[in-house]
């Protein structure tokens, strides 16, 4: 069999991926101009804003800057992928219930960014989540909400874990 | 009845938002469409001596370059004024889409589109450009002497579009001779940008038959429509603007057109014979779409000995930069709210908005109203110190009342803002206000700010409302909803009114083809001015619903409820669903139309106090808590208002410690990224409270009025009064920079 060295593997919202995509392309295009991945919005495109925000390998990345061919193999996850069986993750339902949401166009960055962050410590500290989504800007809401909404996302999400513990 | 108006319920829009599947302008694909970019003035001001495209259009995959020598030459003002202006005024036409005679750096000289974006990068630079400079002013006060260069010779010889915009009451030569005390100043207030998520964009298909159809980012595509068939001279009727259906973000930079951005991509797409996409580059939307205007605002204000303001004198000179656009009205805003917060015998305002060779300044959040509030309410401050007065109870003490009389056109009919000053000061611990220690590294202070703005051009509303065959109702109203939550205000409204379930009501978004005439979600107007509308097509809709379940229950109509989609008389029931199939099938339709029942504005009210603490070795002003009370007159949904003051206060805290656009030498904006931009970020966000004060507006939907805006106009006058209270000293310049506050400090 020949061998497709130009060919780029990932695993995207837990599906495998195959592209002949160029490898200087960066993952922000190739997510929404060849995977059609709209939800990954482009703010500035110099990784400035972080609206492109999404997760490479656990990271919360600014995807605008990330190289296709330096990410070959990788596991991403962007926020298309957060929906589980028709269930929303926590702190999708979260940034609804709490009115985190405005335009929207810097929601799926932010979400991604704060998922990365969750999923790493499930317990942040106010300063941590501050850190956490200090890359991401956001003109509307005045980032109140959207504070609260993480907030509530951790204290659902370690609710549910003790729910977990328990039933095992 | 009403278990959707006055609930903070989630906004119906984020659902998609949150998944990522929500569309913008940005996400919108066409078979066959094209990709373009621009060719901006390197030059401030220049003529075109020579343009030379050949290069260009021969390289492969190119398939139209525009200039001004093949595209339309037809004048045009790329903002609303197009559709909607005060009475008495023309809209100025002063752009076109490609020029011949750049008026600032960015301004449009040509465009590409092709196969890829890199191949129109490519060809731009294959463009030979032979520029003959002119000379340049930067500064509005400049610009107004007579030897200085004229941007617009055929509109201006002053380079005064508009001329001079003046608000007179009583007379204030006399007024100030009866003062006993008078307080002068004058502020400098800088460029700043609304920096909206999405740049502008547009995807236009300009089609053989001769319509032409524009997904766009504006926040008013009937007007974007109305501008369009201008420009390419055709019937309205077969140009078709819309919103993809969701817009990232405005604050009055997309009123009208987004940028030229439909313009361009019109003009290319035309040329091309394909559909064209147009995505301003950051850069790009920074330096070539519309700012807030910068400029001087002077004050005079005159008291009696006892407090009571009896002359006040305000004289504003805005830098409009190269175009018009919104130039003229921003003018006239900031004189008719900066002088109609407090009760005043003597006025006068003369405001001129100037020419000059730095990018347009236009529509942004509040709308000339921070930068004359800013100016007044240190002369309010100004006042009290020299009176040994407390600046709160200064306040109190004149505000204007419900039924004053005022120099503006709408009544002053309902005002909570004696409360609003109240619990604002409450929240701030008023009485700490004077008392913090003068001395040591830091210093605290304490600042409030009493403010207004206006909500309507309830004119030119109107909603559809549509019962289908299912009992589901669709909600037509020609507006956007550029984040605000303005759609599902509608569907609370209508859910409630009507009497069926808010999750069997859908609103259209915004498309020309589709709704009916709208001017746009601005102004602070969606809720209100369309909120009327809905409201009578909605008691129109309900009256239907009840005459014909009236006949089919044999009960008369005043005997019928409808509620939660179930309408109830005696002791029959019937559903609004089997009453819409029942009609349908006997070829009866429920449609109503709705309109304002007044066509004009009405003022909201605010206050805002902020506690401060400013490092005397560094300059770095740091806000611990704002308090924001706001007379929004009834809440229709308190979260979505409570938001809309939030992302105000924060916009405000950026023009008050750290947002500006400078201009270096040539002209070029030193900002033009986000890295060189300074937005707050979620890590400088201080302590905030919301107050709502509900203080029905009789002219008001269910007494509600719009907050889009209010939350922007005061933030600032509060900070800097907080830091005059902390050091002495107001800063007449914002942003209060740290280089600024040392500067005081050591003087």
């Amino acid at each position: 069999m020949q061998e497709h060295t130009d060919i780029l593997r990932f695993i995207i919202n837990g599906r495998e991926i195959y592209t002949q995509a160029p490898h200087d392309m960066m993952l922000s295009d190739f997510l929404r101009d060849q995977l059609f991945l709209t939800g990954t919005k482009k703010g500035c495109g110099k990784g400035e804003c972080g609206a492109c925000t999404v997760i490479v390998n656990g990271d919360a990345v600014n995807s605008c800057m990330i190289l296709l061919g330096k990410v070959n193999g990788a596991i991403i996850e962007t926020i298309e992928g957060l929906e589980k069986d028709g269930k929303l993750h926590p702190l999708q339902e979260s940034f609804v219930q709490k009115g985190a949401v405005q335009c929207g166009f810097c929601t799926p960055g932010m979400i991604m960014s704060a998922k990365a962050l969750l999923d790493r410590n499930d317990n942040p500290s106010k300063e941590e989540i501050r850190e956490a989504l200090g890359g991401n800007i956001c003109r509307c809401t005045g980032y109140v909400k959207i504070e609260q909404a993480v907030e509530a996302a951790v204290e659902e999400i370690r609710k549910n874990a003790g729910k977990e513990t328990k039933d095992e | 009845m009403n278990n959707n108006i006055g609930n903070g319920i989630s906004r119906q829009d984020a659902y998609e938002k949150v998944r990522g599947v929500a569309g913008y302008t940005h996400d919108v694909v066409l078979p066959g469409m094209l990709h373009s970019c621009v060719l901006r003035s390197p030059y401030a001001h220049a003529k075109v001596v020579s343009i030379d495209t050949t290069a260009a259009e021969a390289l492969p995959g190119v398939y139209a370059v525009g200039t001004y020598k093949n595209t339309s030459s037809r004048l045009f003002n790329a903002s609303g004024v197009m559709a909607f202006l005060a009475p008495d005024l023309n809209p100025v036409l002063d752009q076109v889409i490609f020029t011949d005679c750049p008026r600032y750096i960015g301004d449009e000289i040509a465009g590409i589109a092709a196969e890829t974006e890199e191949i129109a990068q490519h060809a731009l630079r294959l463009i030979k450009v032979k520029y003959k400079k002119l000379p340049t002013v930067f500064d509005p006060l400049e610009a107004l002497e007579s030897n200085a260069p004229l941007l617009h010779p055929h509109i201006s010889s002053c380079n005064t579009p508009g001329g001079v915009y003046t608000v007179n009451q009583g007379d204030v030569a006399t007024g100030f001779q009866e003062c006993d005390v008078v307080f002068e100043g004058k502020y400098k207030l800088p460029i700043q940008k609304q920096a909206q998520l999405e740049t502008q964009a547009a995807v236009a298909d300009f089609r053989r038959s001769g319509e032409l159809i524009v997904y766009s980012s504006t926040q008013s595509t009937h007007p974007t429509r109305i501008i369009l068939a201008h420009i390419f001279d055709m019937d309205q009727s077969k140009v078709r603007v819309l919103n993809p259906k969701y817009v990232g973000g405005a604050f009055g930079v997309r009123i009208g057109m987004s940028g030229k951005a439909e313009a361009i991509a019109a003009a290319l797409s035309k040329l091309a014979g394909r559909p064209v996409q147009t995505v301003y580059s950051r850069e790009e939307d920074f330096m070539a779409s519309d700012s807030r205007h910068s400029g001087y605002v002077s004050v005079k204000l005159g008291a009696k000995k006892d407090g009571t303001f009896h002359a006040l004198d305000i004289h504003a000179v805005l830098n409009t930069g190269a175009y018009t656009t919104y130039g003229i009205e921003v003018g006239i805003v900031l004189g008719n709210l900066a002088t109609s917060v407090y009760r005043m015998p003597h006025i006068h305002y003369d405001g001129r908005v100037v020419y000059t060779n730095i990018l347009t300044a236009g529509a942004f959040r509040g709308f000339g109203n921070p930068q004359g509030t800013f100016a007044l309410e240190a002369a309010v401050d100004g006042i009290a110190k020299m009176l040994h007065k407390d600046p709160l109870e200064l306040r109190l003490q004149n505000i204007v009342c419900d039924g004053d009389v005022w120099p503006l056109a709408y009544p002053c009919r309902a005002s909570g803002l004696g409360e609003c000053l109240s619990k604002a000061a409450k929240g701030i611990d008023w009485k700490q206000h004077g008392k913090f220690d003068a001395v040591g590294r830091f210093r605290r202070g304490i600042g409030i700010s009493s403010g207004t703005h206006l909500c309507g051009t309830a004119s030119s509303a109107c909603a559809v409302l549509r019962l289908e065959f299912d009992g589901s109702l669709q909600i037509a109203t020609g507006t956007s909803d550029i984040g605000t939550g303005n759609m599902t205000a509608f569907q609370q409204i209508a859910a409630d009114l009507v009497g069926i379930p808010l999750e069997r009501t859908y609103v259209m978004w915004s498309d020309t083809d589709n709704t009916p005439y709208d001017i746009g979600a601005h102004s602070s107007r969606c809720l209100y001015s369309i909120g009327l509308a809905l409201e009578d097509a909605s008691h129109k809709m309900k009256e239907k619903i009840l005459d014909y379940a009236a006949e089919m229950l044999e009960e008369s109509p005043k005997q019928l409820r409808v509620e939660q989609g179930v309408i109830r008389g005696g002791n029959r029931e019937i559903t609004v669903t089997e009453l819409a199939d029942h009609a349908h099938r006997r070829e009866i339709q429920f449609v109503t139309r709705g309109f304002p029942r007044n066509n004009g504005f009405t003022a909201t009210w605010h206050a805002v106090a902020a506690d401060v603490e400013i490092d005397t070795y560094t300059g770095v002003v740091n806000v611990l808590k704002i308090v924001a009370a706001h007379d929004i007159g009834k809440a229709i949904n308190p979260v979505s208002v409570e938001g809309q003051i939030e992302g105000g206060i924060v916009q405000g805290l950026g023009y008050a410690l750290r947002e500006e656009m400078t201009i270096q030498a040539d002209g070029r904006p030193y900002n033009t990224s986000y890295h060189t931009y300074m937005l707050p970020t979620i890590g400088d966000i201080p302590e905030m409270e919301i107050q709502l004060v509900e203080c029905p507006d009789p002219s008001g939907p269910l007494g509600a009025k719009g907050t889009g805006e209010s939350g922007m106009v005061s933030t600032a006058a509060a900070i800097a009064a907080a830091v005059e209270d902390a050091i002495g000293v107001r800063p007449q310049e914002i942003p209060m920079t740290p280089e600024r506050i040392l500067k005081i400090l050591k003087d």
